[in-house]
């Protein structure tokens, strides 16, 4: 422990070394930390967030923590350090974050959290994040059409320290299980990934070949369990996803996977440094610490509108 | 933290007990145990009982509340498309949540043009106006979709509960009591041509043809 207590208070000094390098003139910084951009999602939400702080005459340190508890902690430790004004956080666990949240606040530096929440209110001055549930059900509601209420299914889960994975479960069961002609074979966590996906898919294509739909909690999931389905030379199972990447929107422009559910993820990110900048110039926080924003239907009608993230006219 | 600990492997089997028992006791007064539901405790039932809030509030709170909040649905409706501002300060929740449609109490009737039974969402398709075409959708479930109930009472607040999968049990509470209490009583076979009182709520924008009412109190009048 001693050794990369070391370790840690080796890089927090160089970082804090850095900071007292910058020149004097420099703009307040504004932390942005989310998991990893592997996932377009997340990417987008970084940009976004990055776009508006510079927009609005900040700094942005971009950050990511790869969904591990401790490393989110050490950016929060590089945040603080650095002076940054606020943080913007995807966090990495409702229950792990509390405590790094709350280090942020006892240090001055207010957190703004979008997409996923923390079990605790008090902590973070805005928690923006889409309704999860209300998504679910769009989605569970046209797989249910597209399955023609009945037949054999797989859903694929997320991560399970986060909320949304367990939130978008529970949306698409809500829905789904008022139909006993539709029976879950297979239930499996994908982590959010496309390749663990893809591999999941393949085995659970072998133990249960009669498949007639997969429901899966996000976009990079989906996209995973699709080429595993088409390499199988199934493409006729109907796949539906999470988020609204334009991965899965240029799949259902060509028939294969048939529909999504758009998270605002570009939107929210802005709004929320937006909130951020609104504290920082005039002490003003929101008026609701937990703020939902409410998720489209993508599927063959409105894919083509959709670019990163967002919906346009 | 605890278990990224680099320990030499050779010394594990020595170290193992001790660490153990400091891990544990370290998690054990470190760590608060929260009440909440997540996808690996399933079983065991959590200290928030959606069903049971609702069971609670449902008569005393609920019912009244949309009765009494409610306008005839043909008016609330024009008033929606033409200024939904105005809609919601009068029928609409004004709490809701700024990024959320707005969710209208009304009172609906009217006589069924169509109904789908063969879904289990199932729903009638009522004439409000008199003009034999269908002005809004009524769920008579047993599936019932959407929170429009939930959403509709300024007394509900998404900032009071944990986190969203609380609110969303919450949420799914309100369509099984309406279902086991209302719905689940009513007629199914032959409904066209009857008429049809419901009192109920219904989101802005919900339903891609008709807006879509999830009834909290609903009769339906004798075959014609």
């Amino acid at each position: 422990m001693k050794l990369t207590r070391r370790m840690t208070l080796a890089a927090f000094a160089g970082m804090l070394a850095l900071g007292t390098a910058a020149p004097a003139y420099a703009a307040d910084l504004i932390a942005i930390i989310t998991p990893s951009h592997d996932n377009p999602f997340f990417k987008a939400e970084a940009v976004g967030a990055e776009a508006k702080a510079k927009e609005l005459g900040y700094e942005a340190l971009v950050l990511v923590h790869d969904d591990d508890a401790n490393k989110q902690s050490e950016l929060i430790d590089t945040a603080i350090g650095r002076g940054a004004k606020a943080i913007i956080l995807d966090n990495a666990g409702a229950d792990a974050t509390v405590a790094a949240v709350q280090k942020a606040k006892d240090a001055g530096v207010p957190s703004f959290l979008i997409d996923r929440e923390i079990n605790a209110t008090g902590v973070a001055v805005a928690q923006i994040v889409s309704n999860n549930y209300q998504g679910a059900q769009l989605g569970a509601q046209e797989f249910v059409k597209l399955m023609g209420e009945k037949g054999n299914f797989v859903e694929l889960v997320g991560k399970e320290s986060d909320t949304n994975a367990g939130i978008r479960s529970k949306g698409y069961h809500d829905v789904i299980d008022d139909y006993p002609d539709l029976k879950m074979v297979a239930q499996q966590s994908a982590n959010w990934s496309q390749t663990e996906a893809y591999s999941k898919m393949e085995s659970i294509l072998q133990a249960n070949p009669d498949i007639k739909g997969v429901i899966s909690g996000n976009d990079t999931m989906a996209m995973g369990a699709y080429a595993a389905l088409a390499a199988a030379g199934r493409k006729d199972v109907i796949v539906v996803g999470f988020d609204g990447s334009n991965d899965v929107r240029d799949s259902i422009a060509s028939g294969g996977i048939k529909a999504t559910v758009l998270q605002p993820a570009y939107a929210q990110a802005q709004m929320a440094v937006e909130q951020a900048n609104d504290f920082i110039k005039n002490k003003k926080s929101p008026a609701e610490e937990k703020q939902l924003m409410d998720c489209v239907l993508i599927n063959g009608d409105n894919a083509a509108k959709l670019e990163t993230f967002a919906l346009t006219n | 933290m605890l278990n990224k600990l680099p320990w030499p492997t050779v010394a594990w089997p020595i170290l193992a007990a001790p660490m153990l028992a400091v891990a544990v006791g370290i998690s054990l007064t470190a760590c608060k145990i929260l009440p909440t539901p997540s996808g690996e405790n399933d079983g065991k039932a959590p200290a928030f009982n959606a069903d049971k809030m609702v069971g609670d509030i449902w008569a005393a709170k609920v019912v009244p509340y949309l009765q009494q909040k409610a306008g005839p649905f043909p008016e609330v409706h024009a008033l929606a498309k033409a200024d939904p501002a105005a809609a919601g300060a009068k029928y609409g929740n004004p709490k809701k949540q700024a990024n959320s449609p707005w969710t209208f109490a009304v009172r609906l009737e009217g006589k069924v043009v169509t109904a789908n039974t063969q879904s289990r969402a199932a729903t009638m398709d009522i004439d409000a106006d008199g003009d034999g075409k269908a002005d809004a959708r009524v769920q008579i479930g047993p599936a019932m979709r959407g929170t429009a109930l939930r959403d509709s009472l300024d007394f509900i607040q998404f900032n009071d509960f944990t986190n969203q999968i609380d609110f969303a049990q919450f949420g799914k509470a309100f369509n099984i009591y309406a279902d086991r209490t209302v719905l689940s009583k009513l007629p199914r076979e032959a409904l066209e041509g009857r008429s049809v009182r419901v009192v109920g709520a219904y989101a802005m924008g919900s339903g891609q043809d008709l807006p879509l009412v999830a009834p909290a109190e609903a009769e339906i009048g004798p075959k014609p």
